[in-house]
């Protein structure tokens, strides 16, 4: 299947032509990105560090999951909607970047994975799950943030 | 001021003259790998952050006792603080005499100041006051004021931050006497 024209109409359309015409609304759809992107980051690193029990030990890990979980949904549609304006205006220079679709398929994986996977198991009571299933999850998901965070930044560069 | 901006331009020369600063700018792989570690190391502050602020305003983890919170995120707050402001002094002896007049740098600097000051009377409110209130899903008014403050302080330092790489009022452009001023332009 061929992507280019649909990354072509995203350039034409309305929202790639404000991020083209209007620098600063631009950039600050950039700095909203970095912004969703460190509160992903707050919620992801507290889940998983208090899952492999390197802060808050003496806070029940449901508590910690399930009050940063609210905050994560809202990060990634922050970081979804301003990753959407942000691409819109380069779209074309976009498909021919390796790392643009690197980190789109390291976004849809942390998706998938989040709701797929991490919720669905740290749903159940902590106590009830193995341990080590705990920590697997929680290395896999700082990998795929990280890996996320990563070669979003080498878009810039590449 | 105008001694003040000679003297910081004479030491951003100065800084630009060494081989390691243009030999820093100039390597590809080590300059972006400096830049993406200051922005992952955002992340770890700045998310920290957050948890901490959304915290005391009573929008995060209201369960949970607003010092434990404080305290126990403080550690990996500071060590991503600690990465980011390290590569940010990099970042700058790359690139100084471009970083030096850029109006959005200095900015940067004065929110970063503000940010400074502002978690300082922060953590010495909350320290005075916690024990009547650490249970509370919501800290008293000041203190909620203070962690509004910082997370608008912080969104200016991101954007600002941010607006670096953009030469809109670089000096090499025709810019008003505020802007050239604010950004310590020296007549060649």
């Amino acid at each position: 299947m061929e992507f280019l024209p649909v990354f072509e109409w995203m350039e034409t359309s309305a929202l790639g032509q404000i991020g083209k015409t209007y620098g600063g609304v631009y950039a600050i759809g950039q700095s909203l990105h970095l912004m969703s992107l460190a509160l992903l980051g707050g919620t992801v690193l507290v889940t998983d560090l208090r899952l492999l029990n390197v802060v808050l030990r003496d806070v029940p890990s449901d508590v910690v999951t399930n009050g940063a979980h609210r905050w994560f949904k809202v990060a990634v549609t922050m970081l979804i909607a301003t990753g959407i304006f942000m691409a819109a205006a380069v779209a074309v220079r976009m498909y021919y970047s390796a790392f643009f679709f690197a980190k789109m398929t390291a976004l849809a994986t942390g998706i998938i994975f989040v709701f797929a996977v991490k919720r669905p198991l740290l749903k159940r009571p902590h106590a009830e799950i193995h341990p080590l299933a705990l920590k697997a999850v929680a290395i896999a998901s700082l990998l795929i943030w990280f890996s996320v965070a990563a070669t979003g930044r080498w878009i810039g560069f590449s | 001021m105008n001694a003040l901006n000679n003297l910081l331009l004479h030491f951003a020369e100065w800084l630009d003259a060494q081989g390691w600063s243009s030999g820093l700018h100039e390597s590809y792989y080590m300059y972006n790998w400096v830049e993406s570690t200051h922005v992952l190391t955002l992340m770890i502050f700045l998310g920290m952050l957050f948890v901490i602020d959304l915290r005391m305003l009573g929008l995060a983890l209201t369960n949970v006792p607003a010092s434990k919170i404080a305290a126990r995120l403080n550690v990996p707050m500071m060590i991503g603080f600690t990465i980011m402001f390290i590569t940010g002094l990099l970042l700058f002896y790359a690139v100084p005499v471009r970083t030096t007049q850029s109006i959005w740098f200095r900015i940067k600097f004065v929110l970063l100041i503000a940010a400074g000051v502002n978690a300082w009377l922060f953590h010495r409110r909350m320290n005075e006051s916690v024990s009547t209130w650490d249970n509370d899903p919501v800290a008293p008014k000041r203190l909620r004021y203070a962690a509004g403050l910082s997370l608008a302080l912080w969104a200016g330092v991101v954007t600002t931050g941010r607006l670096i790489a953009y030469d809109w009022y670089d000096c090499y452009r025709v810019n008003s006497d505020l802007i050239a001023w604010a950004a310590g332009c020296m007549a060649e």
